[in-house]
Formats: C-alpha cells, structure tokens, sequence
C-alpha cells in the first residue's frame, strides 16, 4: 500500500508539471501532501513510531490544508496571473521528464542495493526533488515558483520519511517552523505598493 | 469454448446497451429527460431500415471500409482476457497485436472520412491522425508494462495471472499503468476531454466529422464500431486494472464483470460532465500525461522494481 | 546562560526595532559589543564545550568562526547608524532591517555553534529567510525583484543542502541511531559508514547547495546581482557572516568526506572551484561598479578557501576565510561611503576626503584594497603562500605533482587577472575623475578601524598558533 501513495505522489507531480490554471496547479500540490501526510502515517504506524505519526498529522493540517488555502487567499488578495502556461513546450517535457526520471532511477540504483529498507523510495524522492526543479524553472510567475518551492520540501520530506525512518523530531519541528516562516515572508513580500516611501 | 463464444457474444450485446447508458446517465446528471438505456438498439434497427446514400465523390473504399473498421475489433474482441474462470482464451496475443488492430481499424476509419470527398472527412481525417498517433505509443507501453507485472506478455494470459495474483509489490508502477490506460480510454473512444461524440460542430468534432457523410447500413456498422471499441477498451481495462472477481462461479463471475464494465462507464461519465472540452491543440499535454506515465510505468517497475 | 549572552545582542535589537524612538539605535551599538564577552570565554574554557547538551557544541573551529562573525555584527550594527544618511530609507524600513538583522544573526549563531546538521540547517534557513526581507527594505523595484530572487534561488540551495543532509544522516543512521546529525560522533565513525556511495551523493548534493548559495559555477551573478540593489549591510552581512556559516558546514562535512573517500571530494571540488575561478576572474575583469566587483572577487576568495581547505591546508584555509571575512564587510561598508556621492562611479571615489577623518577614510580603504589582492603584509598573502605550499605537497603524495603545478600556474595566471583590474581601479580611484568634498561619519569610522585592528591581529603569533592547532 505505501507504494501506492509513493506512485500517487510522484503522479500528482507530474500532473501539477502539466498544468496550466493556478487553482488545478494548487490543488494537485495539497493531493501531493496528502499523499505525503498519509504515507507518513502508514509508515509511521507500521513501525509504531509517534514522532511520524505527529509528523504525518501536522503535514496533512499544514500543508495539505492550510498552506493551499492561504496560496488561495493570497492570490485572490493580490490578484495573481492564474493562466500559467509552462515555458517549456509539452513536447519537449514529455520528453524531459521521463529522461528525468530515468537518470534519477538509474542515479540512484547503488542505494537500493546498499539500503534495503524501502530503498527505491529514495530514487523517487530525488526524482520528485529534480521535478520540482523542473515545475521552478518552467514557470515565469511567482506563483507556481512558490508551489515549486513547496514541492520541493514534501520531496525532502518524503526522502526524510522513507530513507531514514524519520528524522530527529527536533530537526523536524524546526524545518516546519521555517516552512511557516517562508509562508510568512513570502506574505510579506507580495506587499509591494502599501509600504511605498 | 462455449463459455468463451458466450462471453464474446454477450460482450458485443452489451456494447449498444452501454453507450446508451452513458448517454442516459449524462442527460440525468445534466437534469435532462434521460434517454432509454436500449436506444442502442433501436438505433441499429431503424438504421438498417433506412436507405443508404452515398456522396457522389465516394469510391469503392466506401463500400469496403466500414465492414474492415468492424472487423479488427471483432477480432480483438476474441483476444481478450477471460471473463470466467476455466473458459478458453487466447493467451498468445500481446501488446502489439491488439494495438495493431485497433490502429488498422482507426486507420480505414480515416480513409473512409477521406473518401467523403467533404471538408469534414478530411478534417475529422486528420485530427484523429493526430490523436491516434499519439495513443499509439502509450498504449503499447501500458499494456506492456501491465503485462510484465503479470509476468506473460500475452494480454490474456495477464489478465489470469493478475487475478490470480495481485501485484501488491508493484503497486506504484501499477498505479502508473492505470492512469495511463484511463486516459488512453478517454481518447480513443473521443469521450469528452479529448472530443465530445454528441456535437456536430465543426470547431469540435473528430469522430463524428468522419462519418457525417454515412447513412444507413454503413452508419449502423460504424456506430457499433464504435461502441465494440468502447467494450474492448473497458473491458480490458476491467480485466487488467481491477482483476477481482475471476474466482466465483461462471454466472456471477460474469456478472461481476458486467457491473465493472458499468462502474467504469460511470466514472467515464462523472468525468465527462465535470470537465469541460480541451482545445485541439491542448490534447498533446493531456496524452503527454499518458505517455509519461506509461513510460514512468515501465521504468519504475524495471529499474525500482516498485 | 552562555547562550542568552551569546544571543542577547540580537535579542535586544529585535526589541527595540519595536520602538518608534529614533534614539534607540544608538544603544545598540553599545550592546553588541556584550556578545564578545562570552565569546571570550569561550576560547578560555577546555573544548569542545557543550552550549547546550549536544546540539550546540563550541570547539576550536566555530569559536575562531564565531569570533569573526560576532566582529563583523558589530561593525555592521555601527555602520548601519548612518544608513539613513547614505541612502534614501523610510524610518519605517529602517526599523524591519534591524528586526530582520536581529533574526539572521540569530539563525546564524545557531547555525555556527551547532553540531548537528538539521539545527546547521534550521538557522541557515532562518537567515536566508530573514535575508529576503532585508534586501525588500530597499523599495525600488530592482530591490523587490532581486528579494524574489533570492527566495527562489536560496530556496533552491537551501533545499538541496537538506536534501544532501538527510541522505548523509540516512547513510549513518544505520551504526549511529538519532545521533547520525551529530557532526563530532559522524566524524569519529566516518569509517564504519555502511554506505559510503550514499554518503557522497548526499556529501555533492549539499556541496552543491552551498556552492550556489556562495555564488559559484553556474550561479556567478546572483548574489552580485542582489547585492547590488539591495542596501549595502547587506553585502557586508552576506559576505561576512552568511558565507562563515557556509563555510562553516563545508569544514565540517568535508571533514567526514575526507575520511570516507579523499580522492573523490578533492577531484569534485579541486574542479569546480577552478571552474569558477576560471569564470570569475573574466567576470571581475569586466566589472564596472564597486559592488559588483567586491561581491565576485568575494566569490573568488570563497573559492580559494574551500580550494585550501581540501588540498589539507586548514591553516591557510582557515586564515585566508578569517583575512576575507573582515576585508569583505570592511570594503562593502566603505563602497556605501564611496557611492553615497556619485553612484556607482569609480573613477575619482576616493578623492576628496579631507580633514582627520577624511584621511584616515581614504588611508583605510586603500588599504583594504590592496590587501584583498594579497599584497605582502597581508594575511591574504601569507595563506596563499601555505595553501599553494600545501597543494604541492599533497600532489606529491599522489603522484600528480605536474597536473597540479599546471592547475596552479593556471589560478596564478587567473589571479594575476584579477590583480592587475584592482590595482587599476584602485589608480582610477585615486588619480581620476574631479575632486568634490565629501563626508565620513566616525561610527563608520570606527567599524572600519575595528575591522583594520581584527585584520592585524590575524597575524599575531599566537592567533596563527591557534589556527595551527584546529587543523
């Protein structure tokens, strides 16, 4: 079943890599991180351990909720670009993603015969970390970049939840806090005219 | 063996019966009268009926090509995985095969548009080119990837070995497989993203442009067709994406079958009445999805083994 | 206790920039002077000293770098006092830099002292963060486009040295449990490591990560970019804080790799620090204003750093980031004098000061010119002489002494590029252009004299003697 989710999460990727509306783009992020919330909870469950447990839960409420809905509210507030046509042609990225994946897959072939525990999970974590390098660069408008961004974190998520069997809950609580601080900054950031001098 | 000739029999019965289903599901969701679930039928008959008409301009391939866009899926149909356990199958067929013939039938569907000498048929001509085209290679992908997962490259051998065996560790490859194939049955059936079988306008057809200039027999024939191909697509995806069910009895294996053939009906149609027609030029990105995934299909499940 | 000293400047600045009183500032001044205090103590207690239990642990390498940055804060807070009078910033602005300065610092105290890669990380973050905002206080568009830039582009590398960090701690986590973000017990079993491959992928990606965010091949003209339209504490901060804490990681992961596999990390690194050198040098060869130029040749001494520190001189590594991290903040905050009057004109800039302060001003900038060009009584000059010396010896170890005397002819001619376009901006400076009076104000004064006595007391024997015994 958690490769189901994992085969879920890296579809949402490659859907959101396609989309061209800001809204289908921000709800195949939250799909992404409820997938990522709910292979934390399997995975945490099946070891039994609460740190993942607590981890998956705050993924879903943070980032499967809250985060899409404050994107929503910004975008509505600042009135956002929402056609967002990918820069690369989709000729080329179909052509692109698949070399994408094959190189991470292959990249990544030592690691699944050194670690046996969920090992391939690391090869598609990095895919998915070069797929939203690739969301980041196929986009000219801040928006989608920022759900690149985002999606760039659930990958470092995923590769934390499924290499090491989740990660010190200290460091975890302080990646979050700086997620919640991105958040904030970008807020901050998109305030242009008001505080005109 | 007489199993296997019923199940084909009744698969090509239903096949009026379940496009007028969807039909008549969509006119409910849409608050409309719905239509009757055996329209279908009454259709064929009044067709053959009617007189047939042919363009002055048409040549001997008109008379020819709606029997040779019949015949190849009838054919599939007998290479399809079984739908009762212990019936005979032909175990054989793989990917190639059954993307061949379906490609042969769309191909003299094309000629026959071409034939038309009208506007439309070349038209409808050429965007179904480039569609098919574009099926082509992810069909064969999915189909092969599903059928290495079920360990035997024939199509029909997989759907018993995934039955008997559910690929549980290959579960992400799988997943994979299966958006690809949905939206292959998306398109190659013109269901709604791609093109909408129920217009007649000229911005959107694809398949109804080809055939507007048939009448009759030749329309009767066309028409089913068109929904074999729906049955073969549906059923294939039944056999190889939701393998349950193969070990009860004959009957309610069978009718087992028929409800998944109407599930997945039904969620062709949810689909439909949510989403609104892509442009022309929009539908390379959503076949581009289906590649990918095929292809991401195939990768993940030779290089991950996932 | 040691940490809320430590942390207290930042703190109080965080307060007050709460305050509308335009006096306040002048306190801070005084009060960031209290974090040398413990910083004192810290290189007079037996190390490694736990700051708190083992996440924070202070030994000999991030005291030195602590040391720097602590200075380099100080000078910033000094010299921030007559932003206002440089460049044109709203009261309102002026208090968000200081909130936001306060909240970098502390990120990258945090980040300096840790010894466990996930906190390294969360600070890193935080002032990357904190960063964005600071450059957005300058409100020209150029600002608010390159502050998008940075989230993105900081985004990006902070996001690759996490991933780089994770893949390490899943490669140790087998023989060390949770312990495998710990910096000192990773370097102790670095040799028990099960996966080295998976080690060394995560060992690039960090190294990636970081490179990029110090500016290196292929993200040369980002930060130059940045630094550009944004204030210039910024300049100064990233230069002489952010790039210590960068720098600080890199030591210290690459003091794993090198137990795991040396001739991997030196081949990968040796290669990439000489393709940017390459490239910067041409870059600073066409370099048409001060900013611009400081922020490259920066990405040119970063290079050579990390260059020395894998060649297995962390002596001259070590000295060369110490001579850099003061020389850098010293030349951005003086660029804010320079360009004050007359943007982004070189020729004539240094023309013009009179009186006292006027002199000792342009005494004090020709003097860090020349000695960011490693002229002889330099500390630059002394650490490229080691670091060379030790290339050499390393290569004769592994058979490769003519590559690696053509490698070094190679940045010799590279550097001598770079040399000869400073000297003559420097002749531009002093000998060009019309004479027009100009002031200086002496709280930038004393930040640039702070800088110029931290520079000196590099060469003291027994700081030399410490940097001897970290290596």
């Amino acid at each position: 079943m958690i490769d189901f989710y994992i085969g879920l999460f890296l579809a949402t990727l490659i859907v959101a890599l396609f989309t061209t509306r800001l809204y289908r783009l921000l709800f195949w992020y939250a799909f992404n991180s409820l997938m990522l919330g709910v292979l934390a909870l399997s995975i945490g469950k099946s070891i039994d351990d609460n740190a993942m447990i607590i981890t998956g839960i705050i993924t879903i409420v943070v980032k499967a909720i809250g985060i899409p809905y404050i994107l929503k509210n910004l975008s509505q507030k600042f009135h956002f670009v929402r056609q967002i046509t990918p820069e690369i042609k989709v000729q080329y990225a179909i052509m692109l993603v698949p070399a994408i994946l094959v190189f991470t897959f292959y990249l990544s072939e030592p690691i699944v015969n050194m670690i046996h525990t969920n090992a391939n999970y690391v090869a598609i974590s990095i895919s998915s970390l070069f797929l939203s390098l690739l969301l980041m660069m196929e986009h000219h408008n801040v928006a989608p970049k920022i759900v690149g961004f985002l999606s760039m974190e659930n990958s470092l998520f995923l590769l934390g939840i499924t290499a090491t069997n989740g990660m010190p809950m200290l460091v975890e609580l302080g990646i979050f806090f700086d997620l919640l601080m991105a958040i904030v900054v970008i807020n901050l950031l998109f305030h242009k005219e008001e505080l005109k001098v | 063996m007489i199993v296997y000739f019923l199940s084909i029999l009744l698969l090509f019965l239903v096949a009026p019966l379940l496009l007028s289903y969807m039909k008549g599901m969509k006119m409910f969701l849409l608050l409309k009268q719905p239509i009757s679930i055996f329209q279908g039928y009454r259709n064929f008959s009044k067709l053959l009926k009617k007189e047939t008409i042919l363009s002055e301009e048409s040549s001997a391939i008109t008379h020819y090509a709606p029997f040779l866009v019949l015949s190849p899926l009838l054919v599939v149909m007998f290479f399809l995985p079984p739908l009762v356990k212990g019936s005979y199958y032909v175990s054989f067929v793989d990917a190639f095969t059954i993307t061949g013939l379906i490609s042969l039938s769309t191909f003299f569907l094309m000629l026959l548009g071409l034939d038309s000498g009208s506007a439309f048929g070349g038209m409808g001509s050429s965007r179904e080119a480039f569609i098919s085209a574009l099926v082509e290679p992810a069909m064969v992908l999915t189909v092969f990837s599903v059928s290495l997962m079920a360990g035997d490259l024939g199509v029909g051998q997989a759907g018993v070995n995934l039955a008997a065996h559910f690929p549980k560790e290959h579960m992400a490859s799988y997943l994979f497989a299966g958006i690809s194939f949905f939206i292959l049955l998306l398109a190659e059936n013109g269901r709604i993203p791609v093109d909408n079988p129920e217009t007649h306008l000229e911005l959107t057809m694809v398949h109804e442009a080809m055939i507007l200039d048939l009448s009759g027999v030749y329309l009767a024939i066309i028409e089913t067709a068109s929904s074999v191909k729906f049955v073969i697509f549906a059923s294939l995806f039944a056999s190889l994406f939701l393998p349950y069910g193969l070990e009860y009895s004959a009957p309610l294996a069978m009718l087992i079958f028929f409800i998944k053939l109407f599930f997945i009906a039904s969620v062709v149609v949810l689909i439909e009445v949510n989403i609104a027609k892509l442009r022309l030029f929009k539908i390379p990105n959503l076949l581009g999805i289906a590649i990918v995934f095929a292809f991401l299909s195939l990768i993940t499940f030779y290089v991950l083994g996932a | 206790m040691m940490l809320i000293l430590l942390l207290a400047p930042a703190f109080i600045m965080f307060v007050l920039s709460f305050s509308k009183n335009r006096r306040s500032k002048y306190l801070l001044a005084f009060t960031s002077f209290v974090i040398l205090l413990p910083i004192l103590e810290l290189f007079v207690l037996p190390k490694p000293y736990n700051i708190l239990a083992s996440y924070l642990v202070a030994d000999k390498l991030n005291t030195y770098v602590l040391l720097l940055s602590s200075i380099v804060g100080i000078g910033v807070t000094l010299a921030l006092l007559t932003l206002d009078k440089h460049v044109k910033v709203s009261p309102n602005a002026y208090r968000k830099f200081y909130r936001f300065f306060a909240l970098f610092w502390i990120g990258l105290i945090f980040s300096i002292l840790s010894n466990n890669m996930g906190i390294y990380w969360i600070g890193l973050e935080l002032a990357t963060l904190s960063t964005v905002y600071m450059i957005k206080t300058n409100y020209t568009p150029a600002a608010h486009k390159e502050a998008w830039n940075y989230m993105i582009v900081g985004a990006i590398a902070v996001s690759l040295i996490l991933f780089g960090i994770i893949l390490m701690y899943a490669s140790a986590k087998p023989i060390l449990g949770e312990d495998a973000m710990a910096f000192n017990l990773l370097v102790a079993h670095a040799k028990e490591i099960p996966s080295p491959f998976l080690f060394e992928m995560g060992f690039a990606i960090t190294t990636i990560g970081m490179f990029v965010k110090m500016g290196f091949f292929p993200m040369n003209l980002w930060l130059a970019n940045i630094e550009r339209a944004s204030f210039y504490p910024v300049a100064a901060l990233f230069s002489g804080i952010l790039e210590s804490a960068i720098i600080v990681g890199f030591f210290r992961f690459s003091q794993i790799a090198m137990k795991i596999n040396y001739d991997h990390l030196f081949i990968f690194v040796f290669v990439y620090t000489l393709l940017t050198i390459f490239i910067v040098s041409f870059l600073i060869f066409r370099a048409k204003d001060f900013m611009r130029l400081f922020s490259l040749s920066g990405v040119e001494h970063m290079a050579l750093i990390v260059m020395f520190w894998v060649s297995g001189a962390p002596f001259a590594a070590l000295l060369h980031f110490g001579a850099h991290a003061f020389l850098k903040p010293a030349l951005f905050l003086s660029t804010g004098v320079l360009e004050s009057q007359g943007k982004y004109r070189i020729a004539g800039a240094l023309r013009g000061y009179k009186g006292k302060k006027g002199t000792l001003f342009w005494f004090l900038v020709s003097l860090f010119l020349l000695a960011i060009i490693s002229l002889p009584p330099s500390p630059m000059f002394f650490s490229e002489l080691y670091g060379f010396g030790a290339m050499i010896s390393t290569a004769k170890q592994g058979n490769h002494i003519l590559a690696m005397i053509g490698a070094i002819l190679f940045l010799l001619v590279l550097l001598s590029i770079i040399f000869y376009r400073f000297v003559a901006i420097y002749q531009s400076m002093k000998y060009e252009g019309e004479e027009k009076e100009k002031v200086v104000y002496t709280s930038e004064l004393i930040a640039l004299v702070l800088f110029a006595v931290a520079l000196v007391s590099l060469l003291l024997p027994s700081t030399i003697s410490y940097l001897k015994s970290i290596g």
